[in-house]
């Protein structure tokens, strides 16, 4: 398949919201596989990770004449969505659901892949440098419970660091996140 | 929106979890319920969002298996009851197909009928087989195909009232689905404004009667890549004596 660009995915996006079904069909061969990444990390369960990313097609086909590309690019709006639905099914194994480490599940920090194309490379860029900036133990915190989707309470047992303390963490981790994107 | 301090303030320390995921189950649902009630702490978790999802550009693609997108399509709404067709069909509306498109095609097959040789009705005759007409509606009434059988020709005639030149990237292909058994069986394409005389077999032309369905579907381009419509249907109306 050639490669897929933002702009084609609002291109699609606009037609899934006038209900073509090809463009939904499309739209999932393009951004299939990132999805279910997204859900397969959160649950490292192929079978739920299948049932969620069923769900998460369904709700981008019904809510998709809600999509504004001024407020979000394409693959803002349905990876948020991915992981919406992944982590509220993560939720219901319990708050301490994946409290322990899986081997094989490293955080990932590698450069953007050619999907990556998916996204827009100046942001993803951006936000990459601005976690640099963070201490490590705090972008740690930060991107396992974005990679996982874990609760404070699951995060605070991985990291061996009582819950007020992990907290505070992130809470000061995403302010300086968000002074760092937006001067 | 920030304190000058070090630390967020409560409304958007709790945005920031929330779109990050690291609230608990009931959680959740709180602040789910507090976006729906305040719109500026739905845009705050928005922002938020919009902030930390670049980085799911991290996670390694994988592959899911091939029975999920056919899990997807059946869990669409069905389009026949979908409140969300004329919706859909609003690019053809905005075109402006109406009274006088539908005008245009009966002059159409008035012309063609006009054409034809007399047919001479020998005093045994069989039966009288008069031509059959069907107008294939939206959901919403609108008109968008205009289909005659001819029985002596043992053809069907059918005629886009769609505006030529609508929508290159997709097809209409037209369908017959006899109550008999009600499955589809393709005739073939039609272009958009053109009108097409599609001979019958003789095993489908005995299907075509009063009451048999002529369906139109916007397919991808070469047709319906299964064996009935695989995109959705624009128009259906059945066979009947006007």
């Amino acid at each position: 398949m050639p490669a897929v660009t933002a702009d084609d995915l609002s291109a699609l996006m606009s037609r899934v919201a006038v209900g073509d079904r090809e463009a939904l069909r499309q739209l999932y061969q393009a951004t299939s596989s990132k999805l279910f990444g997204v859900c397969l990390r959160i649950l490292s369960d192929k079978d739920e990770s299948e049932d969620v990313l069923q769900e998460v097609y369904v709700t981008i086909w019904r809510r998709a004449d809600r999509f504004d590309p001024a407020r979000a690019s394409v693959m803002t709006w349905i990876s948020t969505i991915a992981r919406n639905r992944a982590i509220d099914r993560l939720r219901a194994r319990g708050p301490l659901a994946r409290a322990d480490q899986i081997d094989d599940m490293e955080i990932a920090d590698e450069a953007p892949s050619a999907t990556a194309l998916l996204e827009s490379a100046e942001q993803v860029g951006a936000l990459q440098r601005c976690l640099a900036e963070l201490d490590d133990r705090t972008e740690t915190a930060i991107r396992t419970a974005f990679f996982e989707g874990v609760t404070y309470e699951a995060l605070a047992q991985r990291l061996d660091t009582p819950l007020g303390t992990v907290k505070s963490w992130i809470r000061r981790g995403l302010m300086k996140l968000k002074g760092c994107l937006e001067p | 929106m920030s304190d000058t301090g070090l630390e967020l303030t409560e409304t958007e320390g709790l945005a920031a979890e929330h779109a990050l995921g690291v609230l608990t189950a009931s959680e959740r649902a709180q602040a789910e319920r507090r976006m729906a009630s305040e719109p500026a702490f739905a845009q705050a978790v928005d922002d938020w969002r919009r902030r930390i999802a670049p980085l799911a550009a991290e996670v390694a693609p994988v592959q899911p298996s091939n029975e999920v997108w056919p899990r997807i399509e059946r869990a669409l709404p069905v389009n026949d009851n979908n409140p969300q067709l004329a919706r859909r069909l609003a690019f053809w509306r905005s075109a402006t197909v109406g009274a006088m498109g539908l005008a245009a095609a009966s002059l159409m097959v008035a012309v063609y009928l006009g054409n034809r040789p007399p047919v001479v009705i020998p005093a045994q005759a069989p039966a009288v087989m008069p031509m059959l007409n069907a107008s294939l509606n939206t959901e919403g009434g609108q008109p968008l195909f205009v289909a005659s059988y001819d029985p002596v020709r043992q053809a069907l005639i059918i005629t886009s009232l769609v505006p030529p030149g609508t929508d290159p990237l997709h097809v209409h292909q037209v369908w017959l689905i006899p109550p008999e058994d009600g499955v589809p069986r393709s005739l073939g394409m039609v272009e958009p404004g053109t009108a097409k005389t599609v001979p019958l077999d003789a095993s489908i032309s005995d299907l075509a009667h009063e009451g048999t369905e002529i369906a139109v579907s916007v397919e991808p381009l070469g047709g319906s890549t299964q064996a009935g419509p695989s995109g959705p249907v624009a128009a259906i109306g059945a066979l009947g004596q006007i």
